[in-house]
C-alpha cells in the first residue's frame, strides 16, 4: 500500500518527460519537403485603373487531377495540371474566360518554350505542330492576361506555368491513370497533392522604370556641339506577358535592343576618327515602360530640354524587328507628303532595295485624346518630333499584346532579319549623315572592317532571351540596367540613367516565382485500414503472449474481471 | 491525415512493447523499474558506441560494402554485449525472478533502442505529406528488433546467471548469441553488400528474429527442465 502513491508519481514524472520531450520535438523540426519540387511561375496579377486583372491567389494547397476529369465533378477543391498540347479551347471558355471556380490551374509548356532552351535544340516536332502550339500559347496568353467579366473580372484560382520535365511527365501520367479509373482524387483516394507555400502577393510600390540614354556627339565645326542636329535611335526595351518571370521577349523587343547596340557599335567606330565623324548628334535612348503606352520615353522626352529637343531631325524607333521576311514597315504619325517623312522613307527604301527587300509606309494619325499609345514614336509626335517606328508588324498592336510575353522566345527570332535590319538601318542613317543621297554607296558591306557582326548579335540575342524584364520587377540596380549601361558606355561619349517611377493606371503585385512541392499522398482510407490492421495485430500479439505466458484461462478471467489488478491493490 | 499516419507508425514501433510488458507477467510483478535500469544501461553504451565509432571508423565516402570497416563495427557492436552483461548481471534488481529479470531487461533495451534511433526520423517523416512505406517498414523493424533483445537477453542470462545448465548446450548457446549479437552487421552487409531493398531486409529480419526467439525459448526451456530436454535428446 505504502508503494502506490510513489509509484503513481514515478510514472507522473515519466509521462510528464515524455510529453517534454515531444513539445521540444515539435519546437525543433518543421515540416519536411516534398519528393519532387517544380519551379513554376506564376501568372501576373496586375490592377488597371483599379480594375484587378490575372490571377489573384498564389498559395495552393489541392489534389491534383488532370483534364480526364467527370464533366459534374466539383472541381473547386482540385488543381489542374494541364499540358498545352491537350488544351483545348472549350475548357479555355469555360473555366478561364468564364472564370468557373477551380482549385487551381498549372499549365505545362512544352520544353522548347524554356527560357533555357536555346534555339529549340533537340526539340523533336516538326515547324507545323510548333506554330499550332505557338498560336494556341498566344490565344490562351491573351485571355489570361485580359480576362475581365463584369461580375467576375479575374480569377479567383491560382494560376501556374511549368515546363515538362521527366519528373512532372511521371506525376501527370500517374494522375491520368488515376483519372481514368473514374474517381477524381480527394482526400479518402490518395493521389497527388499541389502544394505552394506562397505569402500573399504584396503590392510592387511605385514600380520603378530606368531610361538609359547614350550621347554620341557629332564633328563640331564651330560653336556647341549641341547646334549641330541630331538623330535620335530608340528602343523599348522591357516586357510584359502572362507570367513576369518568363517574358523575355526576344523579338518584342529584345531584336529592337541588339539593333540598336549594333548599330551603335558601328557609329562609335565611324566617329572615333574625326575624318569619319559625321556632322549629325547621335541620340540612343532604352526606354522603359514600352508596354504601357510608352509610359518611359514620354517621360525621357519630357526631360530633354527645349534646345535638345528642337535638334533632334528625326527618331528611329526599333520594336520587334527580328522575325520578318522580306517586308519592313516604316509607322509614321505625319502625313506621307512630310518633308522629313520624305526623306526617311526615301533613305529606307533605297537601301532596302539595295539589299533585296520591301519597306512600306504607313500612316496613322495619332488621337491626343486617346490614351492608348502603339507606336513609341507616337509620344515623339505627340511632343512635335518627327519620328518614325520601323517594324516588321503592319498594324498597332493592341495594348499589352506583343509585348514579349510567353511565346516570344529565341527560336522564332530570325539572327539573319537582324542582321539585315541593323545594316538598313546603319545604311540609311549613314546616307543621311554623310549625305550619299542618290549614290549607290555601302559603308556597312560585308567582309569589311565595318560590317555588321553577327556573333555580337547572335550572344546579345542569347543574353537577352534569357533575361525576364518587366519593368515593375527590375530592380533599381539590376543587373540587366547596368549590363545594357555598360554596353552603351563602350559606344557612345556619354551616358545617363533617367530613373523614374511608372505612372497612375497600372499597379503590380510581386512573387512571380514560386516552388510546387508535389507529394504522393496515402488516403485517409488507407490510414484507417493501416490503423485497424496494427489493432487487430496487437490485440493478437496480447493475447498470444497472454496465453503462452499465463495459460489460456488467464486471458479468459481477464475478460471476465477486467479490474483484476484493482482487486489486487486494494 | 499526416498526423494520424504518424500515429499509425508509433503504434507499430512502440506499440508491441507496451503490450509486452502488459501482457506477461512482468506487469503483475512490477519490473517497470529494471527496465528503466536496462534503458539508462543502453544510453549509456549507446554513448560508448558513439565514441568508439567516431573515434575508429572513417567516414565513408560511398555508400559501399567495406569488409575491414563493418568487421570494425561488428567488434564495436559487442559493445551493446558488454552493457546488457552489466544490465542482466551487475545491476541490483528488488527480488524478481531470472525469468522476468531478462525479459524485463531485454525491454527496456528494445524500448531505449527505438525511442533512441526511431522516434525522431518518425517525427519529422511521417507527419509530412509525403506518403512512403518506409515508417511502416521502420515499425517492423522495431518489432524485430524487440525480439531479438529479449532473445539475445534470455541467452545472456544463460550464459551469464543460471550455473547449472546441460554441458551439451553450452556451444549452442554461444553460437545463438554469437548470430543474434551480429545481426546488425549481418544486415548492414545484406543491404549494402547485396544490395537488398528494404522492404527484403525487413522480411529477413522478421524472419531471423522469430526463429531465433524459438531457438532461445527452446534452449530457456531445455535448461530450466534439463532432465526433459536430456529425456528428449535421448
Amino acid at each position: 500500500m505504502a508503494m502506490t502513491p510513489r509509484k503513481t508519481r514515478n510514472r507522473e514524472m515519466l509521462f510528464d518527460s515524455v510529453i517534454a520531450l515531444v513539445f521540444i520535438l515539435v519546437a525543433c523540426v518543421d515540416l519536411c519537403d516534398g519528393a519532387t519540387v517544380v519551379d513554376v511561375y506564376r501568372l501576373i496579377q496586375y490592377d488597371m485603373s483599379g480594375v484587378p486583372f490575372g490571377s489573384r491567389l498564389a498559395s495552393l494547397n489541392h489534389h491534383a487531377a488532370s483534364l480526364h476529369f467527370s464533366p459534374h465533378a466539383d472541381l473547386s477543391r482540385t488543381v489542374l495540371l494541364i499540358p498545352l498540347r491537350e488544351l483545348n479551347m472549350s475548357f479555355v471558355q469555360e473555366y478561364i474566360a468564364a472564370s468557373k471556380p477551380l482549385g487551381g490551374l498549372i499549365l505545362l509548356l512544352p520544353q522548347m518554350f524554356s527560357v533555357e532552351n536555346k534555339g529549340g535544340v533537340g526539340s523533336n516536332h516538326d515547324d507545323g505542330s510548333k506554330e499550332l502550339l505557338k498560336n494556341v500559347l498566344d490565344e490562351v496568353e491573351q485571355i489570361l492576361i485580359h480576362t475581365n467579366l463584369p461580375d467576375a473580372s479575374f480569377l479567383q484560382y491560382p494560376v501556374y506555368f511549368a515546363f515538362e520535365d521527366e519528373n512532372i511527365d511521371t506525376v501527370l501520367l500517374d494522375i491520368k491513370k488515376n483519372d481514368a479509373t473514374g474517381q477524381p482524387a480527394t482526400a479518402t483516394t490518395g493521389g497527388y497533392k499541389f502544394v505552394v507555400s506562397a505569402t500573399e502577393p504584396k503590392k510592387v510600390g511605385s514600380p520603378p522604370i530606368t531610361n538609359i540614354q547614350g550621347w554620341l556627339a557629332g564633328l563640331k565645326t564651330d560653336g556647341d556641339s549641341h547646334q549641330l542636329p541630331t538623330i535620335a535611335i530608340v528602343a523599348s526595351y522591357d516586357t510584359f506577358g502572362a507570367a513576369p518571370a518568363l517574358s523575355v521577349g526576344s523579338d518584342s523587343n529584345g531584336s529592337g535592343i541588339v539593333a540598336l547596340l549594333e548599330v551603335a557599335r558601328l557609329f562609335s567606330l565611324l566617329y572615333s576618327n574625326p575624318k569619319t565623324r559625321g556632322q549629325y548628334n547621335l541620340l540612343f535612348g532604352l526606354t522603359s515602360g514600352g508596354p504601357y503606352n510608352y509610359n518611359g520615353t514620354r517621360k525621357w522626352l519630357q526631360s530633354f530640354d527645349q534646345r535638345l529637343r528642337e535638334s533632334i531631325d528625326y527618331a528611329i524607333c526599333l520594336d520587334s524587328i527580328g522575325s520578318w521576311e522580306n517586308e519592313l514597315w516604316i509607322h509614321v504619325s505625319k502625313p506621307p507628303e512630310n518633308a522629313f517623312i520624305k526623306q526617311i522613307m526615301e533613305d529606307f527604301s533605297s537601301v532596302a532595295e539595295e539589299l533585296g527587300f520591301q519597306v512600306n509606309l504607313k500612316h496613322k494619325k495619332i488621337n491626343i485624346s486617346n490614351p492608348r499609345v502603339a507606336w513609341e514614336h507616337e509620344q515623339f509626335s505627340r511632343l512635335r518630333v518627327t519620328a518614325a517606328t520601323l517594324s516588321e508588324l503592319s498594324t498597332p498592336p493592341e495594348l499589352l499584346e506583343r509585348t514579349g510575353g510567353l511565346v516570344d522566345g529565341r527560336q522564332f527570332v530570325n539572327e539573319a532579319a537582324i542582321v539585315r535590319s541593323v545594316k538598313l538601318i546603319a545604311e540609311s542613317l549613314a546616307k543621311h549623315i554623310y549625305g550619299h543621297q542618290g549614290k549607290n554607296v555601302q559603308i556597312f558591306a560585308d567582309n569589311s572592317n565595318l560590317a555588321v557582326n553577327p556573333s555580337y548579335v547572335r550572344s546579345w540575342l542569347d543574353v537577352l532571351s534569357r533575361t525576364p524584364r518587366v519593368a515593375p520587377f527590375l530592380s533599381k540596380d539590376d543587373p540587366f540596367v547596368t549590363a545594357l549601361k555598360k554596353e552603351l558606355e563602350d559606344h557612345t561619349d556619354e551616358v545617363n540613367l533617367q530613373r523614374e517611377v511608372l505612372d497612375g493606371m497600372f499597379t503590380f503585385y510581386d512573387s512571380t516565382t514560386a516552388k510546387l512541392n508535389i507529394y504522393q499522398v496515402a488516403s485517409v482510407t488507407f490510414d484507417l485500414l493501416l490503423l485497424l490492421v496494427l489493432g487487430s495485430y496487437l490485440i493478437v500479439l496480447f493475447s498470444f503472449l497472454v496465453i503462452t505466458t499465463r495459460g489460456l484461462d488467464d486471458l479468459i478471467s481477464l475478460f471476465r474481471r477486467p479490474p483484476s489488478r484493482k482487486v489486487k491493490t486494494a | 491525415m499526416t498526423v494520424f499516419h504518424f500515429f499509425n507508425c508509433a503504434i507499430l514501433t512502440f506499440g508491441p512493447h507496451a503490450v509486452y510488458y502488459s501482457a506477461t507477467p512482468l506487469s503483475e510483478y512490477d519490473t517497470l523499474g529494471t527496465s528503466v535500469k536496462a534503458a539508462v544501461v543502453y544510453l549509456a553504451t549507446a554513448l560508448v558506441k558513439l565514441i568508439c565509432l567516431a573515434t575508429f571508423l572513417k567516414v565513408s565516402e560511398s555508400d559501399s560494402f567495406d569488409p575491414y570497416q563493418e568487421f570494425l563495427k561488428a567488434l564495436i557492436g559487442f559493445i551493446d554485449v558488454a552493457g546488457l552483461y552489466f544490465a542482466l548481471t551487475q545491476l541490483t534488481h528488488r527480488n524478481i525472478s531470472q525469468n522476468h529479470k531478462f525479459q524485463a531487461v531485454g525491454l527496456g533495451w528494445a524500448f531505449a533502442d527505438s525511442v533512441l534511433h526511431r522516434l525522431a526520423p518518425l517525427w519529422v517523416g511521417a507527419r509530412g505529406l509525403e506518403f512512403t512505406w518506409d515508417y511502416i517498414l521502420q515499425g517492423l523493424e522495431a518489432n524485430a528488433n524487440l525480439v531479438l533483445s529479449i532473445s539475445l537477453a534470455a541467452l545472456g542470462s544463460l550464459m551469464w546467471l543460471r550455473k547449472n545448465k546441460p554441458k551439451t548446450l553450452i556451444p549452442i548457446i554461444y553460437l545463438c548469441a554469437v548470430i543474434v549479437a551480429t545481426m546488425p552487421s549481418t544486415t548492414s552487409y545484406l543491404r549494402r553488400g547485396l544490395g537488398w531493398h528494404l522492404p527484403k531486409v525487413v522480411g529477413f529480419e522478421l524472419f531471423t528474429s522469430l526463429v531465433m526467439a524459438f531457438i532461445s525459448w527452446q534452449l530457456f526451456a531445455a535448461c530450466q527442465r534439463p532432465s526433459l530436454m536430456l529425456a528428449a535428446i535421448h
